[in-house]
């Protein structure tokens, strides 16, 4: 088979006076503006394009487009592209696939010898057992695996992402869904067109029929001058519920593919046909293509695809194919037509080329027809994925040989050959009804979106009526019931599964196609099931002497067509949050860490220096990621009863609590403290990472439980910046900047609160407490004046030594004093009285959030948190280290938090161990992460330092 | 990507709301023995068919509501009922 | 130094100056903003008057969008929502059984102005909502999640051009900003400086 470029066609796409080079395996080769990267090839004379996946057989154009499985090719570092489909671009550097050492002398092809053992379900019976092999097979089959590479290197791509509301999409823009698009549109709804080939026109692309061209011309200009959104190279890759759509648009300007959410009111399905390859041996010999593949190299590219055809005809299309080719100069040896019941029975020649084809074996006609060249018009795939995807499932027509859709849901219509036969004007006019039809029900859609949203523009009348079906069907043209000749061949070409493979795995008991399809893989790869599930379906039918009807068809799922995991990925959103003081730590050169979406200072250098200038004199630390909720109505204080574990309704005014919360099932879900700033006003603190949460809980409550109560709950974290001054001389360094409070240790006492002007900000409240066990002062300043309130501080203490602290000094310090961590040192399954702070449960409280289980809980010896020393002082176990039994492996806890404490020259955790090793002076063995076990020691408090918290009562 | 009905913003895509699923209503915990509270924390009906059940609508209103969907084929039925939580086999 | 008496916007980078174009992006962050609470159909929502969606404009010139069922956000110049707010709290005339709040927001809340005609298109690439004029027109007020940011956005036309007021959590102000910028890009968004 010799192909080659011919004379210019009046319905080429290609310019031939902008000629493209490009390198092929390292040789240069050249095309023309508008060839694929196929086409190219092709009219170079090029005819083995790449290795089949299992036996490695050279392999040719079959269909010349999107879905042909023997064109995957990787250009530059872009693995399996689809050569078939992607446009020739000027230095390109194409190279084939799943050939080894070259596409010419592939060693690989030795698996062809070994046929007879790669049989269906081979990988799974021989690569089983011993399980111990696994990895080693692993790398094996990994050099076998087909497809391109991967560079790991590769720059990153933008990959754009945006949504759509469409009324009508409709996908495929053949003359059906052309004329439905234009159609909807005609009647004021705002319609997008997607069509997956380069170009709109369907079939009439590559037809040479003076009509077709002519109505090309016509709907290509109507279109061009609508208000129709027409996305070409670009797919309806999916639908979801309620017609939400992928849609991946490869050619967008601005990024390498783009990703359209749509939420169509109704979606048009015009995806055309698929033309089906016919089974028999040698079948996938370069030189037996489809009709369509010759009738798309002659009149798109003027390539011309051999030099003496025989033409396998069992429709129009393939007398079209024959017509063409006898045009570009290709002798027609014979053509071989279905209709009058002949057919092909074989080809015969070398692996990689045709040299003659065997008709109507054992009949009297039979005859072997010197060729390079076979065309097979066998038939047609109807490509129902997007009908699947909606619910329908399509039901087979013997008359039609081909599947139909059945029923699908009323926003979903299909139009085109998908639903039936006839006309060009014919399929024109069932797209234009269907187009009306679809902008009829879009607008019922319309209309009730807008009656039912809160802020759409208000719509007049009662909804209108989900509009009647009257479109006139299309009709059902005869055709051959065309699957497997008498001989067996490839089935599916990208899979390398025979008929020969799915009449054993029949055999073998996989007798339901979902299944068989799964045990030989038919159908599962780059093609998914376009050329090849009818027949898949026939040969099993055909092997458990079933009708197709019978059988049925495999359930199409997205996508449509492969798409990249960059489409997918889209452009990333990682919010993240900083508060207002993060200037000033970024010009101090902080080092941060990212709690949940909070970009935190972590330390500005050395934290064990931090921590000992809290210690010792004063340090700020930006602390406003605390989670903060406003709570206003006279019925708080029955709220704070119920979330919290202990009580809340004798908490004066200016005065703080610590509360615990639990979920219902008594687990502790949160903690901090609440202020009481007014009669009817508080003010929660949540941890930083349950502020989100517990604002979902509360209104949960306040909703769903107790709609009565009068509390409004609004979330304040970041409408306050928020600096914990902490220190022996911290009451100095505040009452240098402060107005309006008392700040004598006697009238502002622990755990209290006061509204203040700090450094001329008005509107500020503080409370006394800590999270470091030093004297401190938790200042809240309206955020717009933050910055200028830190440094307003950092400017009054300098003679005091202030300095900024982190989140690691404060860790550090935390732990000295023994708090725990909800989430740290607390799990999905510590309750409440594991903390050791069982004293704050009050049981006696009619109800509060998870009380019975505390109530059940109460009788239980539960594990406890304790503080623990390692008792050699320089070992600081990881966090999460087991502590077990003596030499056994038996879990008696864990460390739940460990740090080396520059206050007291020594290792200190926490943890969690069982109820018998919880007092104090228990000697415990931790085992490390090295595997070395340690001796330690359960201390009497949870405090290493200061126990009796005398200093931050000062 | 479903549709739900909120009461207060209209259909919205699911991804906007919290599924709060087939919550049960909350026991009086003053009488409620072990096994009817942890029938209320943990256990489902699960149904394959229509299901009352609750949803908040964490990008738009804030709002906790309760619908019946059928689990089978996605359909809702009934006006959705604001500050419900009770789910369960509808 | 920061200036103690000048409001910090959470948006601290700097962008090219620029005099407009479309669409255009400001940081609108200082306006005053409070929220409003009351019963959803009481006495205080008749005198707010912006239903549950909707936008008004109060006498005294603060607009007012109803946010949420029961809740209100009232911006403008300060003295716009003093007037505004002013006696929402109070008890006389209203209900008793109205039960109100209403707390300066100001701090909390970043707020950036998006306007032009590209500016339906550019929000669409980052908020899965309807912004065509039947489902958001001229006056429309919505929560939605802005580039995984859940925002409250009011359409709030100006000067016969679509404009849209954003509002997000003022720590997320900067990203935010940025991801506006980002999704601007494509249609020549520039950074501009107004009031809200």
């Amino acid at each position: 088979m010799t192909m080659s470029r011919l004379g210019i066609q009046s319905t080429e796409v290609i310019d031939r006076a902008t000629k493209l080079r490009f390198k092929w395996n390292g040789k240069r080769f050249s095309g023309f503006e508008g060839d694929t990267i196929a086409s190219a090839l092709a009219a170079s004379g090029e005819h083995i394009f790449s290795r089949s996946m299992k036996y490695h057989r050279p392999r040719g154009i079959l269909t010349a487009d999107y879905w042909d499985p023997n064109l995957l090719v990787q250009v530059g570092d872009d693995p399996n592209v689809r050569a078939g489909h992607r446009l020739l671009e000027s230095s390109m550097d194409v190279r084939s696939q799943n050939a080894w050492p070259s596409l010419h002398r592939d060693l690989k092809a030795a698996n062809s010898l070994l046929g007879r053992f790669l049989t269906a379900g081979f990988y799974y019976k021989t690569f089983m057992r011993p399980q111990w092999l696994w990895p080693t097979y692993e790398r094996v089959l990994a050099t076998f695996a087909p497809g391109g590479k991967i560079d790991i290197d590769t720059p990153h791509r933008y990959h754009d992402k945006r949504y759509s509301h469409p009324d009508v999409v409709v996908a495929g823009a053949g003359p059906a869904g052309i004329e439905a698009a234009l159609a909807a549109s005609a009647t004021g709804a705002q319609v997008l067109l997607v069509e997956h080939q380069h170009a709109v026109g369907g079939h009439l692309r590559f037809s040479s029929g003076d009509a077709d061209q002519a109505a090309l011309t016509q709907l290509q200009a109507t279109l061009a001058a609508s208000d129709v959104e027409v996305l070409t190279d670009s797919t309806v890759t999916g639908r979801y519920e309620d017609n939400w759509l992928g849609i991946v648009q490869r050619n967008h300007p601005i990024a390498v593919e783009r990703l359209i959410k749509a939420r169509a009111k109704v979606l048009v399905v015009a995806p055309g046909l698929i033309e089906r390859p016919y089974v028999f041996e040698g079948n996938d010999r370069p030189g037996v293509i489809t009709s369509g593949a010759a009738r798309r190299l002659i009149n798109l590219w003027g390539v011309k695809p051999g030099e003496r055809a025989v033409v396998f005809s069992a429709n129009a299309d393939g007398d079209a194919a024959a017509a063409d080719l006898d045009r570009a100069g290709v002798e027609i040896a014979e053509i071989v037509d279905a209709r009058e019941r002949r057919r092909i029975s074989s080809t015969t020649g070398s692996s990689r080329a045709v040299d003659a084809v065997v008709v109507d074996a054992g009949l009297a006609s039979n005859q072997r027809i010197d060729a390079d060249l076979l065309v097979v018009a066998a038939g047609w795939t109807a490509p129902t994925s997007l009908l699947n995807m909606a619910g329908d499932r399509p039901v087979y027509d013997a008359t039609a040989a081909r599947f139909f859709p059945s029923d699908p849901p009323a926003n979903v219509l299909a139009t085109g050959g998908i639903v039936g036969d006839g006309s060009l004007d014919q399929l024109r006019s069932h797209g234009a009804a269907t187009g009306r039809l679809a902008a009829a029900r879009a607008a019922a859609v319309r209309h009730r979106l807008q009656a039912h949203t809160a802020r759409a523009l208000a719509v007049d009348g009662t909804e209108p009526a989900w509009a009647p079906d009257e479109r006139s069907p299309l009709g059902r043209d005869a055709h051959p019931e065309l699957y497997r000749s008498d001989t067996h061949g490839m089935v599916d070409y990208s899979e390398d599964v025979s008929s020969k493979d799915l009449v054993a795995a029949s055999k073998e008991g996989y007798d339901s196609v979902e299944l068989a399809k799964r045990f030989t893989t038919a159908t599962m790869g780059p093609s998914q099931g376009k050329l090849e599930t009818v027949n898949t379906v026939a040969a099993i039918a055909e092997a458990r002497g079933e009708t197709i009807a019978e059988v049925g068809t495999t359930v199409w799922r997205p996508p449509y067509a492969p798409l990249t995991l960059g489409a997918l990925a889209g452009r990333v959103f990682e919010p993240v949050r900083v508060s207002s003081i993060h200037p000033w730590h970024e010009a101090k050169g902080v080092t941060t860490i990212q709690a949940g979406q909070w970009i935190r200072p972590d330390h500005y250098g050395d934290p064990a220096a931090e921590v000992r200038n809290v210690r010792e004199n004063v340090g700020l630390i930006d602390v406003t990621p605390l989670g903060k909720l406003d709570l206003r109505g006279p019925d708080v204080s029955k709220l704070l009863n119920l979330l919290y574990v202990n009580k809340w309704s004798k908490l004066a005014v200016g005065k703080v609590r610590y509360g615990m919360m639990c979920a219902e099932d008594g687990v502790v879900l949160d903690d901090g403290v609440t202020g009481r700033l007014g009669e009817d006003h508080y003010m929660m603190s949540t941890t930083s990472s349950g502020a989100g949460g517990v604002w979902e809980w509360v209104e949960n409550w306040l909703q769903t439980e107790r709609p009565d109560w009068r509390v409004h709950v609004t979330p304040v974290t970041t409408a306050y910046a928020s600096i914990n001054i902490a220190g022996p001389k911290s009451r100095e360094l505040v009452s240098r900047v402060t107005s309006g409070v008392d700040l004598d240790p006697d009238a502002f006492r622990y755990m209290e609160v006061r509204g203040a002007t700090v450094a001329g900000v008005s509107g500020c409240f503080m409370w006394r407490i800590g999270f470091t066990g030093e004297l401190s002062f938790e200042l809240h300043v309206p955020a717009g004046h933050g910055l200028a309130v830190w440094e307003a501080l950092m400017d009054a203490g300098s003679d005091l030594g202030v300095g900024p602290f982190g989140l690691e000094g404060q860790r550090i310090m935390r732990l000295e004093k023994g708090h725990f961590i909800v989430g740290q040192d607390t799990d999905g399954l510590t309750l409440a009285p594991s903390t050791g702070m069982g004293g704050l449960i009050k049981l006696d409280k009619d109800d509060f959030a998870g009380k019975p289980e505390l109530v059940w809980a109460a009788d239980r010896r539960l594990p406890q948190i304790v503080a623990i020393q390692p008792d050699n002082p320089n070992i600081v176990p990881d966090e999460a280290c087991q502590i077990v039994r003596g030499d056994s492996n038996e879990i008696l806890g864990r460390i739940t938090s460990a740090r080396f404490s520059p206050t007291l020259g020594r290792s200190i955790c926490l943890g969690q161990v069982e109820p018998e090793l919880a007092t104090g002076g228990t000697k415990l063995t931790v085992l490390l992460t090295s595997g070395e076990r340690i001796s330690a020691t359960v201390i009497d408090h949870h405090a290493h330092f200061d126990p009796a918290g005398e200093r931050l009562r000062g | 990507m479903l549709l739900v009905p909120c009461p207060n913003c209209g259909p919205r895509n699911s991804a906007d709301l919290r599924y709060g699923g087939e919550s049960h209503a909350r026991p009086d915990p003053a009488t409620a023995s072990p096994s009817e509270w942890r029938s209320y924390l943990y256990l489902r009906d699960n149904p394959a068919g229509w299901l009352r059940e609750t949803w908040y609508c964490a990008s738009g209103c804030r709002r906790w509501f309760a619908l019946e969907r059928n689990t089978a084929t996605n359909e809702f039925r009934g006006p959705p009922l604001p500050g419900d939580k009770r789910g369960g086999a509808a | 130094m920061a200036d103690v008496s000048k409001f910090e916007s959470p948006v601290v980078a700097s962008y090219p100056p620029s005099s407009g174009g479309d669409p255009t992006l400001a940081d609108v962050s200082a306006t005053t903003k409070w929220l409003v609470r009351a019963d959803a159909d009481g006495p205080t929502a008749d005198q707010l008057g912006a239903a549950f969606g909707r936008s008004q404009v109060a006498a005294g010139g603060a607009l007012v969008l109803g946010s949420r069922p029961g809740e209100w956000i009232v911006l403008g110049a300060s003295v716009q929502v003093s007037m505004a707010v002013a006696g929402l709290e109070q008890p006389e005339g209203l209900d008793s059984s109205d039960f109100v709040s209403a707390l300066d927001w100001t701090h909390g809340r970043a707020l950036f102005r998006v306007t032009g005609h590209g500016a339906a298109r550019m929000l669409e690439k980052v908020c899965s909502l309807d912004w065509s004029d039947p489902m958001t027109p001229d006056g429309a007020v919505v929560s939605a999640s802005v580039a995984k940011v859940t925002c409250d956005i009011a359409r709030n036309d100006a000067d016969g051009a679509p404009s849209y007021l954003i509002f997000c959590d003022r720590s997320f102000g900067q990203y935010l900003f940025d991801a506006l910028i980002d999704a601007g890009d494509e249609f020549g968004i520039s950074v501009v400086t107004s009031t809200a």
